[in-house]
């Protein structure tokens, strides 16, 4: 097991520094877009103003509120010694919300479609994948093409799509929105039915997208592991198919979890285009207009959002692989 | 070699996605050879024409000769083309509703209809309980059947360039045909025209070639700079490979699209062209190629052919290339198809949020699209705005993955020897 | 292999956790916000405490009623809009412009008085100003140097406290203490604003070196522009900020003391929704004698034009501000009940024009030769129908001046006048003839023109994403192709664009030759305000010009006559002046208007409401296409029925 400390702790060490060095990159990404966030909130201000002296004033008040003024390294230390005091800021572009409120507002609903859409479109691609390895004949012939092609529309054609034949057309599905366009938040029936109903069209146009990618990376490792000596093995002492099935799957699914836990830095990403088609809140469009407005604490906040959710995915399924893997317990010997 | 290639084309889905494919290249190539017209040349005077053949009305009048056919069904249909079933019950209702007894009302009769409704519309009555809209369809509905039933010719007439007056040049009778060839000016739409009356066929063709040469170049790109870490963080390991892993998990936990949307948008408009997006695009999405790369040269390195071959002394370049490379080479082509993909895609994905090249240098796939959604043809029922181009980004990423997976089919066995 | 599988299973139950981690704050969340309207409610039955008789009746009502809604707004009580509110609230300060509630709080000509009001509303389609607060029509003293007015009896604020002229007072002495928009606007204008008696206001103007008003017009405009807020709420507002400007802006003021019918309901990332206020003064027989008809006013939050026109064809918008896109599809292929204040194309009522600007010191661009062949060379008619979908006048319909569409403003000059300086556009030969007089021909034979020398090439540009003033700068590129003069695209992001272009302290850098910017709607100043900020040279030298001539025109004789008019009460005079105003323009072409916008875009479905305004509907004053809740258009609230199913 010392092994595995040492293995465990390199590990840890990495994704330390990974983390600080990303943390910096956040930092410093934004601010290096060109323009002024500030003048902005001063345009908005100053509407109307005609004397230039009051437009300066406004002007200075706010790059010192903001600490734009300073220089850059400054500024650094600055936001370091609010973020370990929980404070992250306020946001440009909504002044004067914080930045905490304004993420804290939408990371659920991204979060909340974006796991369960993942989740199912990988649980489905694998399934699928898994099946036309397995099956093989029409339905690897059929079904996975299909598959595939659906999959090959790009994110919003799919959105787009989905909102005309099922939304606009058939009117099956509520076109925008997170909820009833005619109802109040709370905590009954009624409104729980509206989120699940209004929850269907961006939630598929994720799914069906996701489902190809994983399929044909399944049905690859499966063949890879039908093929494998240990099943040849295994068929010739005569042990029954159904648990060498059983073995080649688990053994094909590891790399694909893997690829669920890169698929949540994806994530913000894959929702914005779902986000925008169907005006569904959430972390995405955030993003995109905290970059359209400059709004660098903002982008800072969410950017450090998604890297933590990323790093720790990573880091706890690294650990369990050295639990796990064989070969990865291999490699920690050398 | 020849042996590989005869096996990758007996494989079913190479050839299909094979097909595919080339007959989109094909289509690129061929088609602005036969259709010479501009690409983003504004033809139309208005938004979104529907798809269909235009034929100049000047022309049709001016055509050197006119046809006079007798077909029985004209009248008939001249006039469904105005009046349409359900306007006829609309009109009803509105009789019935001002007082017209509702036996009197015999809507399939064209004639008695439109001299009844003459005899009782007012364009200004609002009825109890009508809205406004509805008051406005029945004056559109009076204004269309304005000399519906009329027999006479209409006459065309000519501005006096030095009296200003009037003159009739001459008549168009309701029995007057033109044969299509002779009209001097004809132009197929097939697939109509966009927002800013372009003709979309053409630009479409214009864009695939464009949108295919983004992803040639940012797969290229990608794949590149995926290769060469990968290669180096696989084969060489050690202190190597824990600084390469670093970078790749650094850019793995910003994701690339949002350096990508963050880069976009500081590069600003004005210097985006197709080849900066596409490069921007090849820079931020090599992980996952390291990533794959790496993995593959890790299982390879310690296999007996390279560990010969580092007991004869060679270098490390050289087991790279020979050994190495040759082993994961297929692996890579089918990498690079992936980013070729993925990267038309990444381009279709920037240009939807406005952050795609400038727009009005070339089409591309991402900036037809974008400019479909801004002028909201989705719920315009302007279909082929936006169908035909997602249908051929689907198609192209469709095609390769297809070939991916029929290369996959001929390869693994190899590498699992 | 148990191992992998213990593992594969521990996987499964992080996902778990992870999923129910994101699953368990919903609860939470939402009942932090149902929450905020029972506040309301504590503390509303907190201000019955000290009421008027009648109050207390009133206020205890909504709250069953609001009981069995607190869920589900019900369609037929609910009026719903788009176009406004982008992005979520920020809060409810009506001195803050960065509250971003576009439902509750805009200032301006056609200020939104759904839940803060004016003394007066103003109405774009007959140029009048109506009393809302105010009792009776205000009245200049004889100097033209100030304004009294009187306030309705009946005016309350929600506590049910009337409104007094202390608080007009208070609320002006507020915003220029704090430095406000509307302080630093107004207060180059406005010298006091005084309460005489609890019901009696006078505005007094600042005066100029010859004793005279320095501008009535904007004195007047004030009492149509900005909202009278509550003396004691402010004060307590100041208070707690202890005084200080920026906390008092960014002061979210969840406890404001208002006067309008609407009021705060529900908000959150996807929608607000204002609430009637069943006690509002309005329903006094001074004012309205009733309640407006829709019970909450609701908008949902969209992420672009696009969703935003799904919903108003789906009916989920009873009200639409926003560029919808060849809207006469919705009615004329698919027979919704959606119709605009005109029947045919421009199907609204144009209010301001938005303008090409030339950069006055590029080379080349200093003559006007030049500026007016580009201007006479644009293909107008293809901006119109394509970039607007024909929603703009053609210029067939409306020739170019400096006035909107409105009759009003095209009554104040002399059409016939200027008719020789007209263009309509596509005017490639015209374009080309008055070059070569010019004597800017293409001398090195490249098919580009040159002026001492050097080839004309110029950079258009507007921000990026802004659809329709892209297709338009497109369409002023492509005309300069045609008349050998070099113009390239360009569309940097708005964050940058604005900064370049409002800094007139500075000539304009490359890239900015000709650029797009736009021009005042409507207004009780108008059409002086526009042109004043369209070609005022005052304008120039300010680091942050938010208010026109940002290519920086100077011209001698435009300002003495911008400096003449506000003070000019003579109509015959004043016409005079505009005629000549305009005559300079068309002849100098500083910069060109490139299509004509509404004030506001217009466009409503009768699926649940009906009895909005249209052209002819017989209303007096007549109610203008402003959404039902900008100045004067607010009336139309008060028109609104079911329709009957």
């Amino acid at each position: 097991m010392k092994g595995y400390r040492k293995y465990f702790l390199t590990k840890l060490a990495w994704f330390a520094i990974t983390f600080v060095f990303a943390f910096v990159l956040n930092f410093t990404l934004p601010r290096l877009m060109p323009g002024d966030p500030v003048a902005a909130i001063v345009a908005r201000q100053a509407q109307g103003i005609s004397n230039p002296i009051g437009v300066q004033a406004i002007y200075q008040q706010y790059t010192e509120l903001f600490g734009t003024n300073k220089p850059i390294i400054e500024q650094f230390f600055i936001y370091v010694k609010n973020v370990l005091g929980g404070d992250f800021g306020f946001s440009f572009s909504q002044y004067p919300r914080t930045v905490v409120d304004v993420i804290r507002a939408s990371i659920l609903w991204t979060v909340c479609l974006q796991f369960p859409a993942i989740i199912v479109g990988w649980l489905i691609g694998n399934t699928l994948g898994a099946l036309a390895a397995y099956l093989k004949g029409g339905f690897d012939k059929v079904l996975m093409p299909i598959s595939i092609f659906v999959s090959n529309f790009p994110a919003f054609g799919m959105a787009v799509i989905l909102m005309v034949i099922f939304g606009v057309t058939l009117k099956w599905f509520p076109t925008s929105g997170g909820y009833g366009y005619d109802l109040i938040p709370s905590f009954d029936w009624k409104f729980i039915r509206s989120v699940i109903v209004h929850y269907q069209l961006p939630f598929w146009s994720i799914v069906l997208i996701a489902i190809g990618g994983q399929a044909i990376g399944m049905r690859a490792m499966s063949i890879y592991e039908l093929n494998a000596d240990y099943v040849k093995y295994s068929r010739f002492m005569g042990i029954k198919d159904s648990t060498i099935v059983r073995y080649v799957f688990r053994n094909a699914m590891l790399p694909q979890i893997t690829g669920l836990a890169l698929s949540i830095g994806t994530m913000v990403g894959g929702a914005l285009v779902a986000e925008i088609v169907f005006s569904y809140p959430g972390l995405g469009t955030t993003l995109l207009t905290a970059v359209m407005g400059q709004d660098y604490p903002l982008i800072s906040f969410a950017t450090l959002i998604i890297t933590i959710m990323v790093l720790s995915a990573t880091f706890i399924i690294e650990i369990l692989y050295g639990v796990i893997d064989p070969r990865i317990k291999a490699a920690q010997a050398e | 070699m020849r042996h590989t290639l005869r096996q990758i084309f007996r494989s079913g889905k190479f050839v299909v996605g094979f097909s595919i494919f080339m007959m989109i290249l094909l289509i690129v190539i061929v088609y602005p050879l036969v259709v010479t017209h501009p690409p983003l040349e504004i033809i139309g005077q208005g938004t979104f024409f529907p798809p269909g053949i235009y034929v100049s009305t000047y022309d049709a009048i001016n055509a050197p000769t006119t046809y006079m056919l007798n077909l029985t069904d004209a009248a008939a249909k001249r006039v469904a083309n105005k009046l349409k079933n359900e306007d006829r019950l609309a009109m009803k209702e509105w009789m019935v509703a001002a007082g017209v007894p509702e036996s009197e009302i015999d809507i399939a009769d064209t004639e008695s209809l439109l001299t009844l409704w003459k005899r009782h519309y007012d364009p200004n009555k609002r009825m109890e309980g009508m809205t406004f809209a509805r008051l406005r369809y029945y004056q559109r509905v009076n204004a269309a059947i304005e000399g519906l039933l009329s027999t006479e010719a209409a006459i065309i007439a000519a501005k006096n360039r030095e009296t200003g007056a009037l003159e009739e040049v001459s008549a168009v009778k309701q029995t007057d045909y033109v044969n299509i060839s002779e009209v001097a000016n004809v132009r197929v739409l097939a697939l109509g025209t966009d927002n800013f009356g372009r003709d979309v066929l053409t630009e479409l063709v214009r864009a695939t070639g464009v949108s295919l040469q983004i992803g040639f170049v940012a797969g290229l790109i990608a794949t590149l700079i995926g290769l060469t870490l990968g290669l180096l963080a696989g084969y060489i390991g050690g202190l190597v490979d824990d600084v390469i892993m670093f970078f790749t998990n650094l850019f793995t936990v910003i994701p690339g699209f949002v350096l990508l949307i963050l880069i976009s948008f500081s590069i600003g408009q004005d210097k985006r062209g197709a080849f900066t997006i596409a490069t921007v695009i090849g820079l931020t999405s090599w992980v996952w190629t390291t990533r794959a790369v790496r993995a593959q040269v890790m299982s390879l390195r310690n296999r007996d052919h390279v560990n010969l071959s580092k007991l004869s002394g060679h270098s490390i370049p050289y087991i790279i290339l020979t050994d190495i490379l040759p082993y994961i080479a297929s692996y890579v082509v089918m990498a690079l198809i992936l980013q070729i993909s993925s990267g038309i895609l990444a381009e279709a994905g920037l240009s939807i949020l406005g952050l795609g090249p400038r727009t009005t240098e070339v089409p591309t796939l991402g900036l037809m699209m974008n400019w479909a959604m801004i002028y909201q043809a989705p719920i315009l029922g302007k279909w082929w705005a936006y169908l035909p181009v997602l249908v051929t980004i689907a198609l192209i990423t469709f095609s390769m993955n297809l070939m991916n997976t029929g290369l996959d089919q001929v390869f693994n066995p190899a590498l699992r020897d | 292999m148990k191992s992998r599988l213990s593992a594969v299973l521990s996987l499964v139950v992080v996902a778990a956790m992870l999923l129910s981690a994101c699953a368990a704050p919903t609860p939470q969340v939402i009942e932090k916000v149902v929450e905020k309207p029972v506040e309301k409610v504590v503390q509303q039955t907190v201000v019955v405490e000290k009421p008027v008789e009648k109050q207390v009746v009133v206020t205890v009502t909504p709250a069953p009623t609001k009981a069995p809604d607190a869920t589900t707004l019900p369609r037929n009580e609910t009026l719903y809009f788009n176009g406004f509110q982008w992005g979520p609230v920020v809060g409810w300060n009506p001195y803050s412009n960065s509250m971003n509630n576009a439902m509750a709080i805009a200032q301006g000509s056609n200020a939104r008085v759904t839940m803060f009001e004016t003394p007066y509303l103003y109405n774009m389609l007959d140029g009048k100003q109506y009393p809302l607060l105010a009792d009776g029509d205000y009245k200049w003293n004889d100097a033209r140097t100030e304004i009294t007015f009187k306030l309705k009896k009946a005016a309350r604020w929600s506590d049910g406290t009337p409104v007094t002229a202390e608080d007009v007072a208070y609320t002006w002495a507020t915003h220029v203490k704090y430095n406000t928009g509307v302080g630093a606007g107004y207060k180059d204008y406005i010298e006091t604003v005084q309460a005489v008696d609890p019901q009696t206001v006078v505005i007094k103007a600042k005066l100029n070196a010859q004793g005279k008003a320095v501008n009535p017009l904007v004195v007047a405009d004030y009492v149509s522009s900005n909202y009278v807020l509550q003396k004691a709420w402010t004060q307590k507002l100041e208070q707690r900020n202890g005084n200080d400007a920026t906390k008092l802006l960014a002061d979210t003021a969840e406890d404001v003391v208002y006067s309008g019918p609407y009021h705060k309901f529900f908000t959150d990332d996807t929608k607000v929704v204002l609430i009637r206020n069943d006690n509002y003064w309005g329903k006094d027989p001074s004012m309205w004698g009733k309640l407006p008809a829709p019970k909450y006013l609701a908008h949902t939050i969209f992420k672009d034009n696009a969703a935003g026109s799904v919903a108003l064809a789906q009916g989920e918008v009873d009200v639409s501000q926003q560029f919808n896109s060849n809207i006469q599809v919705l009615w004329e292929n698919y027979g919704l009940p959606v119709s605009t204040y005109l029947p045919k194309p421009p199907y609204g009522i144009g209010a301001s024009l938005p303008t090409a600007f030339y950069n006055l010191k590029a080379h080349g661009l200093d003559q006007v030769a030049v500026r007016k062949a580009i201007a006479i060379a644009v293909d107008y008619p293809a901006i119109i129908a394509n970039a607007m979908t024909n929603q703009s006048a053609t210029f067939e319909q409306v020739p170019r001046s400096l006035m909107n569409p409105t009759p009003a403003e095209q009554a104040m000059y002399d059409r016939e006048a200027v008719k020789d300086l007209q263009w309509t556009g596509n005017d490639i030969e015209g374009a080309k003839k008055l070059l070569d007089e010019a004597g800017i021909k293409d001398t090195d034979g490249d098919g580009w023109r040159e002026y001492q020398g050097k080839k004309l090439s110029y950079v258009a540009t507007c921000p990026n994403g802004w659809s329709d003033w892209q297709a338009a700068i497109e369409i002023v590129a492509a005309a300069g192709k045609k008349i050998g003069i070099d113009i390239t695209t360009n569309y940097p992001e708005w964050s940058v664009y604005q900064t370049v272009v409002t800094k007139s302290d500075a000539p304009l850098p490359v890239g900015y030759d000709i650029f797009m910017m736009w021009s005042a709607g409507t207004g009780p100043t108008m059409p002086w305000g526009r042109i004043n900020n369209l070609l005022n040279s005052k304008w120039i030298g300010l680091s942050s010009n938010w208010i026109g001539n940002w290519g920086q025109y100077k011209n001698p004789r435009v300002d003495e006559l911008l400096e003449a008019i506000p003070a000019e009460t003579d109509p015959a005079k004043l016409k005079a002046m505009y005629t000549e105003l305009v005559k300079i323009y068309l002849t100098d072409v500083p910069s060109f208007t490139l299509m004509y916008r509404p004030e506001l875009f217009h466009a409503v479905n009768e699926s649940v409401w009906t009895g909005f305004p249209y052209q002819g509907d017989g209303t007096n004053p007549p109610v203008p296409p402003l959404n039902l809740i900008n100045g004067w258009s607010i009336a139309g609230l008060y028109n609104l029925k079911l329709v009957k199913k």
